[in-house]
């Protein structure tokens, strides 16, 4: 998909480079088209392909731990232990792995991408300009919401039919208990305590 | 600014300068695996693609539009 949009970009590059040196030529119908073309349509659609490519990349899990703040969260995913609810889904392909952060923390809503990215740009801003975090006292704004659970349990056999989910499937779905904080499933990403945790090591 | 004294083909000099900046900063965000690459691509590559078009239209209204001699 980036090659055919760097070759996009190439052509588009080579034609703008010859109005670039002779911008007489368009004084001619065909080559008023080709600038038109070359100038507007052509660098227009590089910029919707390039906005495509990078929100879809901005989805990868190896670009969430670009980040260093996000480096001990990467490494949580690959904790021994199944009480860890991101290792877990992660290590047993709950979640795409090439998408796991972005599974459970996307806003599933109409607007969510966008304020995802402005939430990261706000993060881009703390780590140049502002001060930087510390990765444990980093927190969701609001608190993580069971809708972002329940986008992909709601429907499973194996949650609906546990009875103890069964008993309280209205508070879940109203937010008003936490799938994380209510002490049932509190073990997330626990980065304060990683140097104490035995770590799964892929089959390569 | 007037428009008249610079003429369209130094408008779609700029332009054309503009749009392939634009675009050789877009192929580097591409290739740059890295947080930044986004910020690079959303606030100069496009941003500079964006001028080039709008330079690029501007010449063409200044073009289309007749000129005071050819008026009278």
């Amino acid at each position: 998909m980036i090659g055919i949009l760097i070759c996009q970009i190439v052509l588009s590059i080579v034609l703008a480079s010859v109005f670039l040196i002779r911008p007489s030529l368009t004084s001619a119908t065909g080559w008023k088209i080709v600038a038109f073309i070359g100038l507007c349509v052509l660098p227009a659609l590089c910029i919707v392909g390039g906005m495509n490519t990078h929100v879809q990349r901005s989805e990868q899990t190896r670009f969430c731990v670009s980040c260093h703040v996000m480096i001990p969260y990467g490494q949580s995913l690959y904790v021994d232990d199944p009480k860890h609810i991101p290792a877990q889904h992660f290590q047993n392909h709950r979640v795409s792995a090439d998408m796991a952060c972005y599974s459970c923390h996307a806003d599933y809503t109409i607007y969510g991408p966008l304020n995802d990215k402005l939430q990261g740009l706000k993060r881009i801003y703390m780590q140049y300009v502002s001060t930087p975090p510390d990765p444990a006292a980093i927190r969701i704004p609001g608190g993580f919401k069971n809708a972002q659970c329940l986008h992909c349990h709601v429907g499973a056999r194996n949650f609906e039919e546990n009875p103890v989910h069964a008993a309280m499937m209205d508070s879940l779905k109203s937010n008003q208990l936490s799938c994380l904080s209510s002490g049932c499933h509190d073990t997330a990403h626990d980065i304060e305590n990683l140097s104490h945790e035995k770590f799964w090591k892929p089959v390569q | 600014m007037n428009f008249s004294q610079i003429g369209i083909q130094r408008l779609l000099r700029i332009s054309s300068g503009l749009v392939i900046a634009g675009l050789l900063l877009e192929i580097v965000s591409l290739v740059w695996f890295h947080p930044l690459s986004f910020v690079l691509f959303a606030f100069i590559a496009a941003t500079l693609i964006g001028l080039g078009i709008l330079v690029y239209l501007v010449s063409l209204v200044f073009a289309a539009s007749p000129s005071t001699q050819s008026r009278q």
